[in-house]
């Protein structure tokens, strides 16, 4: 897949859809009983309403975005740091967004900052943060 | 035999270190990921400017948080912060390891927060994944009740 568009600072990047259903993270984290990923009675009795999607899927929601953009600046040499401000349950359906913050010149190549966060269907973000990678 | 303390943040020690188990990266882990977080990227499968496959760089992030598994039950918890530097490619037919080691433990807003570091590497020690995250614990008998 190659990448050869452009980035300016302020520019968005294609916004992605997800839907953590059940079964999804029932793969992503393993079926375990008292796990407030998996055990729906488990996760009423920790005070959520129902089971939640791991945060870290929405690191890797991230992480596709971001390969789809730098390619293999991403896969080698890229970052995420993520923080994880709201639950996201099964079956949220989520839109993942970018916009570039910074260009910085690193090691003869260009570390392309972008500013990351998850939303779901209320209009609410879940995760906020930072990932970026390189091009040449 | 090895006992399997219940972990709570009295118990949590700043300092103390987690080692998982050695996995072997297989295309079927591959697959379930790709599966599981709706991404067929075509370098997971296929040739990618690396040679062959690649894995996604968050493929093993689970083999890290769980490393505690191997030392404590925990009752619940919520994962708070994550960060991820990737040095090098995982690929299938890799086989991998995580080390970490906490860092610091502290309390805010009534709630108790952990945050280990650690990385992932191959089993020549190379460094494939750096990272840092922090995780919310959620005591025994509580609910988190926030949402």
């Amino acid at each position: 897949m190659a990448v050869t568009e452009a980035l300016a600072v302020g520019q968005e990047l294609p916004v992605l859809e997800k839907e953590p259903s059940q079964r999804r993270i029932d793969v992503y984290s393993g079926v375990r009983p008292r796990s407030i990923h998996t055990d729906e009675d488990w996760a009423r009795q920790k005070g959520f309403r129902t089971t939640l999607a791991q945060g870290m899927m929405s690191t890797a929601y991230v992480s596709e975005m971001m390969t789809r953009q730098l390619g293999a600046g991403f896969v080698k040499g890229g970052t995420i740091s993520m923080a994880f401000i709201k639950p996201v349950y099964a079956g949220d359906r989520l839109t993942v967004h970018g916009v570039v913050k910074e260009l910085r010149p690193e090691a003869g190549q260009t570390r392309i900052v972008v500013d990351v966060w998850c939303q779901n269907q209320h209009g609410e973000k879940t995760a906020v943060g930072t990932a970026s990678g390189l091009r040449a | 035999m090895a006992e399997f303390p219940k972990l709570t943040y009295e118990a949590l020690t700043v300092g103390e270190t987690f080692l998982s188990d050695d996995h072997l990266v297989t295309p079927e882990d591959i697959e379930a990921y790709a599966f599981a977080v709706e991404d067929h990227h075509p370098w997971f499968f296929g040739p990618s400017p690396f040679g062959g496959p690649v894995a996604h760089p968050t493929l093993m992030a689970n083999q890290a948080l769980h490393m505690r598994h191997g030392k404590y039950i925990v009752h619940a918890g919520l994962h708070a912060k994550m960060e991820f530097a990737f040095l090098q490619p995982i690929e299938p037919g890799m086989r991998v390891r995580s080390r970490g080691r906490v860092i610091d433990k502290y309390v805010r807003r009534g709630r108790q927060y952990m945050v280990t570091e650690y990385v992932t590497e191959d089993l020549d020690g190379t460094p494939l994944v750096r990272g840092r995250f922090t995780q919310m614990l959620i005591p025994e008998g509580t609910r988190h009740g926030g949402h």
